[in-house]
């Protein structure tokens, strides 16, 4: 079963199958994208590649385990990405995410992935709910998901108690549910 | 307006794991979590989905044009066709890259032979080698078998601290599928564990690791009592 607006979602299980084509045109429509989350989050093209490679064997070896009813294929791999993007940053050493302590940076929210459908309605979804946040939080949040920086580095950028920095955070996510639920 | 309201434990642990903000040793036992609770599973995966969407405002970069022949090259022979078989059954053959410092771990123990003398006639490639993943694809464990030694090194990936409470014991699975306990692998260490006469036969390219989750002592059957949570085939490099 495959949603029928997700049109990466035929690919998936000819890759399960082995077949390097269908991974060729998986990579060939988001590998920019995944390469922009993985630059995102390193800020080291080196790396990124290393990650991006990365990426694409664990698609290739566990196509079978994407579950179409569950999340589209570009969450999916994003996540991936991402995952394996924070794992490497981490391996960096525990605050080396941490040197960043002025002016945190706010996503514009502006462009969708490739014009697919889902995408720019699940990313005008979560950005509407994010701007209901306070700034602050907002920010937060946005900063912990795209950049990789755990509760310690917050609190050590904002040079704020490391309690206060979870309960900003907690609060929003539970704000942010309400939200989408909505 | 129901300000007063609260994630609950679990769902705020699924929600912060989601948004990775949990520090190495909670980030781990998450993972261990996710491998062994299906509802926890559930939970952090209806968080990716919520959160993912903050990934499509990211600028798309093209990634230099020779990165896609690195990877077609990569690409080991599919290894998909035993699916539906058992998780261990399933483990994946190593293809990715390792972490660079877990494989320099596993070298490191690997090349710490006693001080007697290698027979020269035993080739060093008859180290057997596995790397030792969750169901989804989480490297915990590194491990490299030697013959010639009769042990099994194996260095734990999670970091210090994590799942207290918990004790990690390590399971041969031989070509008969009955797991054989070896010992247990302390969070965050390496070690080398030695494997007594019947078991070292049966550790060959046909058998794998695995790593279950028990209550201290250990588990009090023949095989795994808690929920296995890392599998690793034996392969030669």
């Amino acid at each position: 079963m495959t949603a029928p607006n997700d049109p990466l979602a035929d690919l998936l299980p000819r890759i399960a199958g082995g077949d390097r084509g269908a991974l060729r045109l998986l990579y060939q429509a988001t590998s920019a994208k995944l390469f922009g989350v993985c630059l995102r989050i390193l800020s080291n093209r080196d790396e990124s590649e290393d990650v991006l490679q990365e990426v694409y064997l664990t698609i290739w070896r566990r196509a079978d385990r994407f579950e179409a009813g569950r999340a589209s294929v570009m969450t999916w791999i994003s996540t991936i990405a991402r995952n394996r993007a924070i794992d490497r940053l981490r391996a960096r050493g525990p605050l080396a995410y941490a040197e960043q302590v002025d002016d945190m940076e706010i996503a514009d929210g502006a462009t969708g992935a490739d014009g697919l459908l889902e995408a720019v309605q699940s990313g005008e979804a979560l950005g509407k709910c994010l701007s209901e946040l306070d700034d602050r939080t907002e920010k937060v949040i946005r900063t912990a998901f795209l950049e990789g920086v755990t509760y310690e580095a917050l609190a050590h950028r904002m040079a704020t108690p490391l309690g206060t920095v979870k309960s900003w955070v907690r609060r929003g996510l539970l704000k942010l549910k309400g939200c989408l639920e909505r | 307006m129901s300000e007063d309201r609260e994630l609950s434990d679990i769902e705020a642990l699924a929600a912060e794991h989601a948004l990775g903000v949990l520090s190495a040793p909670d980030r781990a036992t998450a993972e261990l979590r996710l491998a062994r609770e299906p509802a926890f599973s559930a939970l952090v995966e209806e968080w990716r989905v919520r959160l993912a969407p903050m990934l499509w405002s990211v600028a798309e970069i093209s990634p230099p044009d020779a990165l896609w022949q690195r990877i077609e090259r990569g690409l080991p022979a599919n290894d998909n066709a035993g699916k539906g078989v058992q998780f261990w059954r399933r483990a994946t053959i190593g293809s990715l890259g390792l972490a660079a410092a877990s494989l320099a771990a596993v070298a490191m123990l690997a090349v710490q032979r006693p001080t007697i003398i290698v027979s020269p006639e035993r080739a060093p490639t008859s180290i057997l080698n596995a790397r030792l993943d969750t169901e989804k694809g989480q490297h915990l464990f590194v491990a490299a078998y030697d013959p010639d030694r009769r042990a099994v090194m194996i260095s734990s990936l999670l970091p210090a601290g994590t799942d207290p409470g918990h004790v990690h014991e390590l399971w041969l699975i031989p070509a008969d599928g009955k797991p054989r306990a070896l010992g247990f692998v302390p969070v965050g260490a390496s070690v080398a564990i030695p494997v007594s006469e019947p078991m070292a036969d049966m550790a060959d390219e046909k058998a794998a690791l695995a790593i279950s989750v028990e209550a201290p002592g250990g588990s009090q059957k023949d095989g795994p009592t808690g929920p296995v949570v890392a599998v690793g085939k034996l392969l030669k490099i």
